[in-house]
């Protein structure tokens, strides 16, 4: 067996090794290095920062154990800019695993706020929870009727008793959607069931993958713009001049990215020697 | 020890057993699993059991009796458990599938349909444009399957065909990042300064136990991957 | 059997068509308000019922488990640690969902381990990378291609060791790529489409289980 050979048939454990080994390097030792804001993320910030002050915004909160440390700083920035505008914001999930990170995810943004901002559950923001069964259907009996599908909020309060919910009762009495899809894969139920039917504005998030998916809707103006993976929340988190957790997880892709690349790079070039040796 | 370092030191552990399924199946990697499936099932079972009791139970108990068809048609899904009931098992699924289905076709129609029709109408004035409109229609043509692949037909085909290879290489790349980002996602909780001590402890510990199972043969070892 | 077969098969079947067709129709048309609220009632027995479905897969799955360990089949202590952690965590959700030994075990346990399982694709996807990935033809070459600048331009690093790689993968992932992903929706919207008319005509009857049925009269 050549070297090619035997180099190209190595053990993939020892593959896996060298990613673990390539990943918490820079966790252990941080290297930080200049980022540019993408497109996606500039245009979703600009929305959010659009919103009149005083507005009622819908917030669907999709992140789960896995995405919450890529999605959740940037949920948490997101949720200090809204309560800053004095907007009105009302959470709900349509996924049972997501609903805990919802309320870490607000428990930490309240952390962040300056005392002079009011955040009063039940008046400035609400967690109304998770709609059974999940998937679009719910979201089109959520967005249809809160009250046909909901009876209390996440902590059991009557929504009924709530300030916040007086009034509103579909999508129509809100400003603007901010869809956290995680990687669900819902922000098409988002478009479908609120922008196009009620024509209320949104904007997103999702993972890193996702983001190819959704372009059509951003060029089409259905989505205004898209918060892309941990890259995206470190975006966010510069943009409001709000540093935190995304920044360093961004930069410790860096390592593993390279490691990626290289494996492609030496795998086609033992490939092509081989092939110009008539091997393959 | 607080509540917070405890959980870090307990997602560590489960991590390592997780992580562990890389060197080949073994019983620490099928421990986590069950284990994560059973709190998971319990953790469905409990808030889903919540969710109907909120919104049927006590709307019954508030005297909306209408709620007692959901009630009754949920109970119904216990059909599903045995061949000879299967029936009973159609009517939830009848209103479920149902509504679904004409929920998600009713906004297909206009969003998707023709909110990206429209979208792509542009005007031939610029490269984009230009890419966008050729794009479309050719990856779009490509899913017509009812035509025979020849003559124009087929290098519009091989047309779409090339950009839906970018669009998947494009979803490929960012994937990669995803996947790593998942990885970070893990490894910052499992280094936190607080614990990362106990991290290399536990993985050592793993390694041992792991390393004795493979010696002893009693942990089969898995070549050739 | 007539009766039979309307009862068992062909009600259910109508019961689809007709709950589809009203969420169709009341979309596009005005309907008088006694639809619209029927609709709304609707909706919201969905939410109950695809919830008691999320429990019927708790169900379905711990049967399995348990006739693994009674008939002691393969690794079945393995079931018995699915059936401990699911007692468990069930007892606590039923004292509450809020209950802060029903959150700990989920944010430490389930979330982390679920987390981790959901990441080792990283490994088989780097793995592949070096194993798999060839330009072998033009289409093998495209997806690599755009692969690698996608990730090139994502990794802070990439755009410092090729600039280029910023703007060209930004105009792949915003142009070509999203014609190609708008196809691709535009395609799966006129799926969905003839999936509804398959089932609502009847024609489609996979969601009831027929096959099932089947196997168990013979």
């Amino acid at each position: 067996m050549s070297i090619i050979d035997r180099l190209l048939n190595i053990d993939s454990r020892i593959i896996y090794l060298l990613l673990f080994l390539a990943l918490a390097f820079p966790i252990l030792y941080p290297v930080v290095l200049p980022m540019e804001v993408q497109q996606y993320s500039l245009t979703a910030f600009e929305f959010v920062d659009d919103i009149p002050d005083g507005s009622y915004v819908l917030f669907d909160g999709g992140n789960t154990a896995a995405t919450y440390p890529q999605g959740g700083p940037g949920m948490i920035v997101n949720i200090v800019h809204l309560l800053r505008k004095n907007c009105k914001v009302v959470i709900f999930s349509t996924s049972v695993e997501c609903v805990p990170f919802n309320q870490q995810a607000i428990d930490d943004a309240l952390e962040k706020l300056s005392s002079d901002v009011s955040a009063e559950n039940g008046v400035n923001w609400v967690n109304l929870g998770y709609i059974g069964g999940g998937g679009e259907s719910a979201v089109a009996a959520f967005v249809n009727d809160i009250r046909s599908v909901l009876e209390a909020d996440y902590f059991g309060t009557p929504i009924n008793d709530l300030p916040i919910m007086e009034g509103v009762n579909d999508a129509s009495d809100f400003a603007a959607v901010m869809w956290w899809g995680g990687s669900q894969g819902s922000i098409p139920w988002g478009i479908r069931q609120i922008v196009e039917p009620f024509g209320v504005p949104m904007t997103g998030q999702c993972t890193t993958n996702e983001v190819p998916n959704y372009s059509p809707y951003i060029s089409s103006g259905q989505l205004q713009g898209l918060i892309g993976g941990v890259r995206g929340s470190a975006e966010y988190e510069y943009l409001l001049n709000l540093p935190g957790p995304a920044l360093g997880q961004a930069m410790a892709t860096n390592f593993g990215g390279l490691l990626w690349m290289i494996a492609v790079v030496l795998g086609n070039a033992f490939y092509l020697i081989k092939r110009a040796r008539g091997e393959e | 020890m607080n509540a917070e370092i405890l959980g870090l030191l307990v997602g560590s552990i489960v991590s390592i057993g997780a992580y562990s399924v890389l060197i080949g199946d073994n019983p620490i990697s099928r421990v986590t699993e069950h284990l994560y499936t059973g709190i998971l099932a319990g953790y469905i079972l409990t808030t889903n059991w919540d969710y109907i009791n909120r919104n049927a139970v006590s709307r019954l108990s508030q005297g909306n009796f209408i709620y007692i068809i959901p009630i009754i048609l949920s109970l119904m899904l216990l059909g599903r458990l045995t061949p000879k009931y299967i029936w009973i098992f159609r009517y939830p699924i009848a209103l479920t599938v149902g509504a679904g289905l004409g929920l998600a076709i009713r906004t297909t129609v206009v969003a998707d349909l023709l909110g990206q029709i429209k979208a792509t109408i542009l005007p031939l004035n610029s490269i984009n444009n230009i890419v966008m409109i050729i794009g479309t229609l050719t990856a779009i043509a490509y899913f017509l399957w009812s035509t025979k692949y020849e003559g124009t037909y087929a290098q519009v085909n091989k047309v779409g065909r090339f950009f839906l290879l970018i669009a998947f290489g494009v979803t490929y790349g960012q994937t990669v990042s995803f996947r790593f980002e998942l990885v970070i996602g893990r490894l910052v909780a499992m280094l936190d300064p607080r614990i990362a001590i106990y991290t290399y402890i536990f993985i050592a510990v793993a390694a041992i136990i792991l390393a004795i199972g493979y010696r002893t043969g009693k942990i089969p070892w898995y070549t050739g991957r | 059997m007539m009766s039979d077969r309307l009862i068992k098969i062909q009600l259910p079947i109508i019961l689809t068509a007709i709950i589809g067709l009203l969420m169709i129709v009341e979309h596009f048309i005005p309907m008088p308000q006694t639809v619209t609220n029927a609709n709304v009632t609707i909706r919201s027995f969905n939410t109950i019922v695809s919830a008691g479905a999320l429990i019927l897969g708790v169900v379905i799955l711990s049967i399995s488990h348990l006739r693994t360990i009674m008939n002691r089949r393969g690794s079945w202590y393995y079931s018995i640690i699915y059936i401990v952690a699911l007692v468990i965590t069930a007892i606590f959700g039923f004292i509450s969902i809020r209950d802060e030994n029903f959150l700990f075990i989920y944010d430490n346990m389930t979330a982390p381990i679920g987390a981790a399982l959901y990441s080792l694709t990283a490994f088989y996807i780097t793995s592949a990378a070096y194993r798999v990935f060839r330009a072998r033809n033009w289409s093998a070459t495209t997806l690599l291609v755009s692969a690698f600048i996608v990730l090139a331009m994502l990794i802070p690093v990439g755009a410092i060791i090729l600039p280029p790689v910023v703007p060209i993968g930004e105009w792949l992932r915003s142009y070509p790529s999203s014609a190609g992903f708008r196809g691709m929706i535009v395609g799966t919207s006129l799926g969905i489409i003839g999936l509804g008319v398959r089932v609502f005509s009847g024609r489609q009857k996979e969601h009831l289980g027929l096959r099932v049925e089947k196997q168990g009269e013979s």
